[in-house]
């Protein structure tokens, strides 16, 4: 038998030598207190936990069943941060091997109990000249007490397979079979300042200068981004402060610098001394001053790469902290959705018609740059904030370690989207056709004839549906729903000019009470309430605020990620409804072909046209249908089992529904199994009419997979290229316990028939 | 607005060894995992009893024809006497649990038919040795049967649960 592993090494033993057990953070850390400089006394927890941690657990085999689900490439970030989510709850809910805890728990006994620890990850490889994953794996501080520190330790190990971790690895071309995670365990010091410092100018690269930041407290901070430090810019030959900025802080007037000149000249020698020791120009964190002055940790300044390829700094905006969320808050929720809100109504209510030609070209300008603009916030704003409710995510399951990683899920239910208001809105028109044949009959009739005018859709076909009992009120009412919630653009089309493709839904809707198609929600899902209890007990009453603020801010950023997709779609159909007044008019004078399709592709020529009478006729160029990106599938090969992610659980076998273009939405018929790209917020009024959901799109949080939770409905999401794998009418077996989606029934009439 | 994918990794690339990537078709996959792996479980059945033995095999490079060799006194050459539909499993395990998600594994579904002395032993057996030397004198004795399996249909599974099927069509 070999010599017992070093699970756990004092950091006073750590030399370089150890980089590959421990890492190359903690390797230093070793490195630099045996040249003499101050650092936080602890210890490293090795690659070796790991591995037994790994082996006893046998997580490796569930990483491999998580990240080989599918070709990676093929996966999108979405699903990516759900594998990361279910590793990370299996590694929480493993215990660390008896050896390690034993060796960690003796580690911590010659310190106070109520030491303060920074839990932070050092694998070995982790930093270098031209990559960084600083922020990318998990560093926890203030930890206090041993089951704590051993809750942390698995936090590190599982931020192995982050989501920004796994995709920042696959981009440096890192296998992730091989990573290893080391930890080191450090007691903190609270110093009344605290800061980074760069050998060299990371910016610039130019080693005339090191720069130095400081904050008040803690360094996490500054590190975080957070808080905004003082910075200063050292000639390094002589210590000259060439510049100073102060941080924002709350302070009257311009605030005195955190360091003094001996602090400054102090941090430069530091940065010479572990520049010389290492050959590197290095990149500090530190916290104290004078002879309270100690080292946290040093590492080469990643220099980032010259074609701004590098995606780090995307990676890390995938997990906003609490004070990003904060401001985005402020801002989404406050600001940003009831000015878009307002932006919509306003377009809506203009009176396109009564416009000289002029005043509608101007008024097409208006709303591309409107849709441009908010298409921007989109990107930039209401996307980052939609990681409030994978904040939520983590921190339930962080406190409450449930076995079901998406019982958070829960906790959104019930919340007022404007897509529940339509739904519902559709529901009502339903129950008015409920029991009334000859108006159904009627509205059938009045479906069969389509046009792209509402208006004079109404008025032709419409006139039998009026004289009927309720039919009057009912067309009140649907005209009313049409201007109110379904003023949206689906792809170039604006719903509210569909009534025929609505009230086809409406119609399905209401056939569909009388039958028994799922539409009561789930009785096994625990209720909103019961989930919140269940996470306000977990974390005590300490942190009960804290858990408020969270739970608020991931059901806030949820609602408002559905509702900011359906406002913005309302102003794409103002921008449509505009351009479609403008086609008419130009029609109307024989300067465009009656037969022309005009989409949002044409509103260039079509302002042009308006502008300018004396040209003729206005030729717009053919849009031609965008090709599909197809796998070259031979057609003797046929797909018989489709392996997606178990969005939401059931079993259900029908037919199948592809939903390509709006034409489709109005196809949609009660019991059929929605096959789509994805569920988008424009449509999930069909939902509830479906036995089962097929979505190339693939994640947990997307609305297909909530909704049909909610309802009860199976489904699988996250197959590439599913709608060209299916077609309408192909019999499918959707399981949505184990994400596979199973086409036609098991027959071997081949075989039998090559026998005869 | 159509809901964007947060982040399309769809421009990466990867390629499996050999150049035959996930991409590649069916026959090119199953012409590979047979020449790499050139054992089989023959699948048979008579009076409602499946039974499954372990054979030596090669195939066509069309794929439509499998070859093996039994002993005639077997329980395998009884079964396929009374039944000659026949299946083939085929696959890449090398027996560690984590390896799962890797795994690749072809049925291939048939008939199977005795091969008599003449001319198409010969073509048969050369093979089936061609692929197994060391298999030559096995073949070639009085004891043995060549059998060969005409290939219905295949099924293809990867990534545990992922099915494709596919018909083979016969290049001559």
């Amino acid at each position: 038998m070999g010599p017992q592993p070093n699970y756990v090494i004092p950091l006073a033993d750590v030399d370089g030598s150890h980089e590959p057990l421990v890492g190359g953070k903690s390797a230093r850390l070793g490195t630099l207190a045996d040249a003499g400089h101050p650092i936080a006394p602890g210890f490293c927890v090795t690659i070796r936990a790991y591995e037994l941690f790994l082996a006893e657990s046998r997580l490796e085999s569930l990483v491999r069943m998580e990240l080989d689900r599918k070709r990676f490439e093929d996966m999108r970030w979405e699903e990516i941060w759900d594998a990361a989510l279910r590793i990370r709850s299996a590694f929480l809910s493993h215990p660390v091997p008896a050896e390690v805890a034993v060796a960690v728990i003796e580690a911590l006994a010659p310190y106070p109990a109520d030491t303060a620890w920074a839990v932070r990850s050092s694998a070995p490889g982790e930093d270098s000249a031209n990559r960084s994953f600083a922020g990318l794996h998990e560093s926890y501080v203030g930890v206090v007490g041993r089951q704590a520190v051993i809750d942390a330790l698995r936090l590190v190990w599982a931020s192995l397979w982050s989501d920004a971790a796994m995709l920042y690895r696959q981009e440096l071309g890192l296998d992730p079979a091989r990573s290893r995670m080391a930890v080191l365990v450090q007691a903190m010091r609270t110093e009344e300042v605290s800061g980074v410092a760069f050998g060299c100018d990371p910016r610039k690269l130019s080693c005339e200068f090191a720069i130095v930041e400081a904050v008040p407290g803690l360094c996490s901070g500054l590190v975080d981004g957070q808080v905004d430090p003082d910075w200063w810019q050292l000639r390094r030959s002589d210590g000259t402060i060439v510049e100073w900025r102060p941080g924002s802080r709350d302070e009257v007037g311009t605030p005195s610098p955190l360091l003094q000149e001996q602090d400054l000249s102090h941090l430069l020698g530091v940065l010479i001394g572990v520049e010389s020791l290492f050959a590197w120009p290095p990149d500090i964190e530190w916290t104290g001053r004078a002879k309270r002055f100690t080292l946290l940790q040093a590492r080469p300044i990643t220099t980032l790469a010259p074609d701004g390829k590098d995606k780090r700094g995307w990676y890390l905006t995938l997990r906003p902290g609490m004070a990003r969320l904060r401001k985005l808050r402020t801002r989404v929720a406050e600001e940003l959705i009831p000015a878009l809100e307002a932006e919509g109504i306003r377009l809506a209510a203009e009176d396109l018609e009564a416009r000289t030609n002029e005043q509608l070209a101007e008024a097409i300008e208006e709303r591309l740059a409107s849709v441009k603009r908010w298409t921007k916030t989109y990107w930039d704003e209401f996307i980052p904030f939609a990681h409030g409710v994978r904040r939520l995510a983590v921190y339930y399951n962080d406190a409450v370690r449930p076995e079901d990683p998406y019982e958070f899920v829960g906790l959104l239910q019930g919340e007022d989207l404007l897509a529940t208001q339509r739904n519902a809105a559709l529901q009502s028109l339903a129950g008015r056709l409920r029991h009334n044949t000859p108006l159904c009959d009627a509205i059938e009739k009045a479906c069969g004839s389509t046009s792209t005018d509402a208006m004079n859709w109404q008025q032709d076909v419409l006139a039998a549906v009026r004289s009927l009992m309720g039919g009057e009120s009912f067309l009140t009412e649907f005209r009313r729903t049409l201007e109110s919630v379904l003023d949206l653009a689906y792809g170039n089309t604006r719903l509210s000019d569909r009534p025929d493709l609505i009230l086809r839904t409406v119609l399905e809707m209401a056939r569909s009470i009388d039958q028994d198609v799922r539409r009561t929600t789930k009785s096994g899902i625990q209720t909103a309430e019961t989930l919140t209890q269940r996470l306000l007990a977990a974390v005590g009453p300490e942190r009960r605020e804290e858990a408020l603020e969270t739970l608020e801010i991931g059901k806030l950023s949820w609602r408002l990620r559905d509702n900011d997709n359906l406002l913005l779609a309302r102003v794409e159909s103002q921008l449509i409804r505009a351009i479609d007044v403008a086609a008419r008019r130009l029609k109307s004078t024989d300067r465009l072909a009656p037969g022309a399709k005009v989409t949002d592709k044409a509103a260039g020529p079509i302002i042009a046209g308006l502008r300018d009478r004396t040209a003729g006729e206005i030729v717009l160029l053919e849009e031609t249908e965008t090709e599909r990106v197809t796998k070259s599938v031979c057609p003797d090969e046929t797909p018989r089992q489709l392996i997606g992610q178990p969005a939401a659980p059931g079993l259900e076998t029908g037919t199948v529904r592809c939903i390509r273009s709006s034409e489709d939405l109005g196809r949609f018929q009660a019991g059929e199994v929605l096959v789509c790209d994805a569920i988008q917020p424009m449509m999930t009024h069909l939902v509830p009419l479906a036995s089962a959901i097929v979505e190339r799109r693939g994640g947990m949080l997307i609305h297909g997979a909530i909704i049909a939770r909610e309802l009860g409905i199976p489904c699988v999401n996250g197959i590439p290229n599913v709608v060209d794998a299916l077609k309408d009418a192909d019999l499918v077996t959707v399981d949505g316990y184990l994400g596979i989606v199973t086409i036609g029934l098991p027959e071997f009439d081949l075989e039998l028939a090559e026998t005869r | 607005m159509n809901e964007p994918d947060e982040l399309d990794l769809s421009d990466r690339v990867m390629m499996g060894d050999g150049g035959v990537s996930e991409d590649s078709d069916l026959a090119t996959r199953i012409g590979r995992l047979v020449r790499e792996r050139p054992y089989g479980v023959l699948c048979t059945q008579s009076q409602s009893q499946p039974y499954g033995s372990l054979v030596a095999l090669a195939a066509t490079d069309d794929l439509t024809t499998f070859v093996f060799s039994t002993p005639i006194a077997t329980r395998k050459y009884r079964l396929l006497s009374e039944c000659d539909h026949v299946a083939l499993v085929i696959d890449s395990r090398s027996g560690a649990p984590a390896e799962l998600m890797q795994v690749e594994a072809v049925t291939a579904t048939g008939r199977a038919h005795v091969v008599p002395p003449g001319p198409d032993f010969e073509h048969w057996a050369g093979l089936l040795i061609a692929c197994h030397p060391h298999l030559a004198a096995f073949v070639r004795a009085e004891s043995s049967a060549l059998v060969r399996v005409e290939v219905v249909r295949y099924f293809h599974v990867c990534r545990f649960q992922e099915v494709r099927q596919w018909v083979p069509s016969r290049t001559t």
